[in-house]
């Protein structure tokens, strides 16, 4: 037997950690050769990570566990006499523990005590608190079952056991210990022949519990059944990260209906009912009694800690400032209403406002460079072109692909590549790369309905502009009063290195070349 | 005309593509080349074939089996006229079902050729030569397949004949060779054999139905001898001449010598290839591949040009109908957006013979190719209650479970009703189920899906109870 250590890749330039969002497989699995493991957030984007070899997985790092580049995520155990079977085998691994095993194999090695510790869990934490208690002292606990919750400053995650046995408790909940202190021990084989009862998963109806494909953990668990598979792909819910209620396993029509996209990925599974008899239906999740004061704890995702943390430090870290002006949006909308069909057809993709923005940005920014600027240490770096990141909505989240060198494009290019980009977004598929680099900000709180907003910087960038929804006002044009669509657009900058003259002439520059589009072509 | 869906083709995948884009509220039309709606399968292949596949069987059993059962009859004869004229009303009802299908879903039917003038615009140039052009958001290809030949022999549809001639002959050849004995000539090939034909198979591969199960090709071969079939496998076949009254086929044998064969009939049947002729499809921005398959993206089923579509034979996979079908489904939902599903490993494979033979899921030569550890279990008819009452006998079933997990990985059947059978696997590996779950449902007794319970049993742990 040889161990293949996986670590964290490198995954562009200005990341320096990543933070485990979910396992695919659990410790103890049998995992394939390019087979997706986990899934890692960093603050730019997620990604999969792949098993190396084909073996059986042990897990390194939990759920929530921040790891810096190199960190070590997990080792795959690859078994020798796998290697008489050709690659592509789906694992016939032979050394380990189909889920059923566990049991069987406890008590050969009884009376062995697992001392669990608190894990390290990225680089600058040294202490955690813990939360709360899952189990009791002297319970019978599961291999791979949350026995705690443990709370840091940057986040939150869940202790799982390390083993089946019994847990002895070493700190209680509310204390405070540093990485590597003894959180609790389970002994190993003691009662555990009886372990896999305490579990009482409901079954269908009595007298097939004996079945050992009833345990949740068969081959199946987490295959969706055709209209599932379907209703999971259309709510861009990975069935991975569903629980299924069906045999085995298996994820039901009413599992894809009820699953939520990204809710509480690993939600503690079912708690338990208090009398074994439950009726059947016990695990539906049914959070819809509409009258309900209810409230609902939801853990933040990785993705959405991160936004917060650097949201509320690049507050602190600048100097934010943002200035206003309205947009007269007749002249565009014109020219869209005459070419819109034309442009259609010949291009295959539609006139949006987004093409005029984003040239009038690249434009503007060419004529006032520090606004495409960033501050680097003690130094202000210039960029002679203008990456234009462009602030999507998902589902997940914000996140911001890049449209490179838009300076450069034409308007049909600008509108196809913002459409591959956001699809590229809705479908979580924007890749480290598509995200970073970005010189300058576009954000569209319009299309919400926001009138007026501050948007905050997309750091380390220096300055962020607002598109916001069309009004109808009453202006004065040529001393007249008439009524125009009118966009109020606002500049966020960081003044420590953009003045006042800069980004109100820029915003001013900006709202010119949208107001008489005419001069984008004449570069006037 | 302005659509949002024009469905070129309609043969299974196309009709069934159309109703259910109808259905999802797209205004759609259909294209259809030939006077009759539903394309090959209606007209000149599922449907006429087992028509005369059931008629044949009929006849063979009065001939061979009424006596034991103990109704006797004399004079018993084939009227290949009436044979023929009773398989063209079934044609003509199902066709004119489809039509009715059209009309109930308010789908707009052009008669006459479709070829693209652009990716969105259409032109039907009808029977008299009158042009009509549609203009579609959408454009579905599905135009199907037509009968392929051999390097070298000429189809002259009198004595050397494709599957569309072989259902209306006007006579019962004396002695019918098939070049072939995949799944088209393994069911005509029988047809002719039960009515008195003596027939011959010429087959390059070394065994019937090749590309299914080996156990399949070897049950059926026997089954099919039984009718007093000759089998020339390994042999190639050189030339096919027509010389008037008789057809002379001569072909290489195993050992490299020249062999003849001299029937009055020679059907060819060595595959089907698809059908795009006319289509114009460069004027879409789109060409079909040198197999003549017109390529389509894995996940969408859209060709290179995003708004149109291609389903069934004219794209990769097997060229089945139901195949087709479930594709046609597919883009119907995609076009609005849904994210439909097709495991392509679970489309069944079936030949109508009898006894039939239908699989799915991986042959037990994949299995072994892919290195995945697997065991089987079978169960043979003869030992079911009631296939021996139905004097059913012939056939077996055969079940491939994962070594380690027991999941159903293959369902081979060959026996009674075994098309029908299949069903029962697919669902169950759809659901990825072992072959112990099966193995647990109650299967009502007596019948033949029973045979599948005892093989999946068998698989369990060689636990097979009637066996």
């Amino acid at each position: 037997m040889s161990q293949i250590e996986i670590k964290v890749p490198t995954v562009g330039e200005s990341i320096t950690e990543v933070t485990i969002g979910s396992w695919v497989k659990k410790d103890g699995d049998s995992v394939k050769r390019d087979e997706v493991i986990c899934s890692l957030d960093s603050d730019k984007a997620s990604f999969d990570v792949v098993s190396e070899a084909d073996g059986v997985l042990r897990v390194k790092a939990q759920e929530g566990d921040v790891l810096p580049i190199g960190g070590l995520i997990c080792v795959i155990e690859t078994s020798v006499e796998v290697a008489s079977a050709p690659a592509s085998a789906p694992a016939p691994v032979t050394s380990t523990p189909a889920p059923v095993a566990v049991a069987s194999v406890a008590p050969a090695t009884a009376a062995k005590v697992v001392e669990m510790k608190v894990p390290t869990v990225g680089e600058s934490v040294t202490e955690v608190t813990i939360a709360s208690w899952n189990k009791k002292d002297g319970d019978t606990v599961q291999l791979d079952e949350v026995l705690c919750e443990l709370e840091s400053d940057k986040a939150t995650f869940e202790l799982p056991a390390e083993a089946a046995g019994v847990l002895r408790i070493v700190a209680e909940a509310g204390s405070t210990l540093s990485i590597g202190a003894v959180i609790c021990k389970i002994e190993v084989g003691a009662g555990s022949a009886a372990a896999p009862a305490p579990v009482a998963e409901a079954p269908q109806s009595n007298g097939q519990v004996v079945s050992a494909n009833a345990s949740n953990d068969s081959y199946a668990a987490g295959h969706p059944s055709p209209a599932a598979a379907k209703i999971l792909a259309e709510k861009g819910i990975d069935p991975a990260s569903v629980a299924g209620s069906g045999v085995g396993g298996r994820l039901t029509k009413e599992d894809a209906i009820a699953a939520q996209p990204k809710a509480a990925p690993t939600a503690t599974p079912v708690e338990q009912p208090k009398a074994p008899v439950a009726p059947p239906v016990a695990p539906a999740p049914a959070p819809k009694a509409a009258d309900a004061r209810g409230q609902r704890r939801v853990k933040m995702t990785s993705l959405r800690k991160t936004i917060a943390r650097r949201l509320v430090a690049v507050k602190n870290e600048t100097a934010m400032l943002t200035t206003f002006n309205e947009v007269d949006m007749k002249p565009i909308m014109d020219l869209r209403a005459k070419y819109k069909d034309k442009f259609k057809e010949k291009h295959g993709v539609g006139l949006g406002f987004m093409s005029f923005f984003t040239r009038a940005c690249a434009v503007a920014l060419q004529e006032f460079p520090v606004v495409n600027a960033f501050i680097d240490g003690d130094e202000v770096v210039y960029n002679d072109f203008s990456d234009i990141s462009i602030a999507v909505s998902t589902e997940r989240g914000l996140v911001v692909p890049v449209v490179r060198n838009a300076e450069k494009m034409t308007f049909s290019q600008i509108e196809k590549e913002i459409i591959r980009l956001a699809g590229l977004a809705r479908d979580n598929k924007l890749t480290i790369d598509q995200m970073q680099g970005g010189t300058f900000t576009i954000t569209n709180g319009g299309i919400f309905g926001s009138m007026l907003s501050t948007p905050i910087i997309n750091a380390p960038q220096a300055a962020i502009l607002g598109m916001h929804n069309i009004v109808e006002r009453a202006v004065v044009v040529n001393g007249e009063i008439v009524i125009r669509p009118i966009m109020y657009v606002a500049l966020s900058y960081d003044h420590r290195t953009i003045d006042g003259r800069d980004s109100v002439s820029f915003l001013v520059r900006v709202k010119q070349l949208l107001e008489d589009p005419t001069r984008l072509l004449l570069e006037v | 005309m302005q659509y949002d869906v024009i469905v070129i083709g309609s043969g299974p995948g196309g009709y069934i593509c159309a109703i259910r884009c109808a259905q999802l509220g797209l205004k759609t039309a259909i294209i259809e080349k030939y006077k009759t709606l539903g394309g090959t399968c209606l007209n000149v292949g599922c449907i006429p074939s087992k028509a005369l596949l059931d008629s044949s069987e009929h006849y063979y059993n009065a001939s061979h089996t009424f006596a034991e059962h103990g109704i006797q009859l004399e004079n018993l004869k084939v009227d290949l006229a009436q044979m023929i004229a009773r398989k063209s009303e079934v044609v003509n009802q199902v066709c004119k079902g489809v039509e009715f299908l059209m009309k109930k879903n308010k789908i707009d039917v052009y008669q006459g050729l479709g070829s693209f003038v652009d990716k969105n615009t259409v032109k039907v140039t009808k029977e008299g030569g009158d042009i009509e052009m549609i203009t579609s958001k959408n454009i579905v290809i599905a135009t199907g397949s037509k009968p392929s030949s051999l390097p070298g022999v000429t189809i002259d549809k009198k004595r050397i004949i494709t599957s569309t001639e072989a259902l209306q002959l006007n006579e019962i050849p004396k002695h019918l060779i098939v070049i072939g004995a995949g799944v088209i000539g393994a069911e005509l090939g029988s047809v002719y054999a039960r009515i008195g034909a003596k027939v011959s198979f010429v087959e390059y591969a070394s065994a019937m139905i090749p590309t299914m199960d080996a156990t399949m090709g070897k049950e059926l071969q026997r089954t099919v001898k039984k009718l007093g079939a000759d089998f020339y496998f390994s042999h190639k076949v050189k030339t096919v001449e027509n010389t008037g009254d008789e057809v002379i086929v001569t072909a290489e044998n195993p050992k490299g010598e020249l062999v003849t064969f001299t029937g009055d009939y020679c059907l060819m049947s060595v595959g089907r290839k698809p059908y795009t002729d006319g289509l114009a499809l460069e004027n879409a921005g789109l060409a079909a591949d040198q197999r003549g398959k017109i390529e389509v993206d894995e996940h969408t089923l859209q060709t290179k040009v995003p708004n149109i579509y291609a389903i069934g034979d004219v794209i990769r996979g097997a060229m089945l109908a139901h195949k087709a079908e479930e594709e046609g489904v597919f883009v119907a939902e995609t076009i609005v957006g849904q994210k439909p599903h097709i495991n392509y490993l679970l489309i069944p494979n079936v030949v109508y013979t009898w006894p039939e033979v239908a699989g799915v899921g991986y042959t037990e030569d994949e299995l072994k190719a892919k290195g995945i550890a697997y065991k089987t279990g079978s169960f043979p008819f003869k030992a079911l209650g009631r296939a021996r009452a139905s004097m059913d006998i012939d056939g077996t079933v055969k079940v491939l479970a994962h070594k380690e997990t027991d999941e159903i990985l293959g369902a081979h059947i060959i026996g009674p009703r075994a098309a029908d059978m299949i069903a029962e696997a697919v669902v169950a590996m759809e659901y990825r189920a072992s072959a112990e779950d099966v193995s647990r449902m109650s299967h009502a007794h007596p019948t033949y899906t029973e045979a599948f319970k005892e093989a999946c049993l068998a698989a369990t742990g060689n636990r097979a109870l009637n066996a």
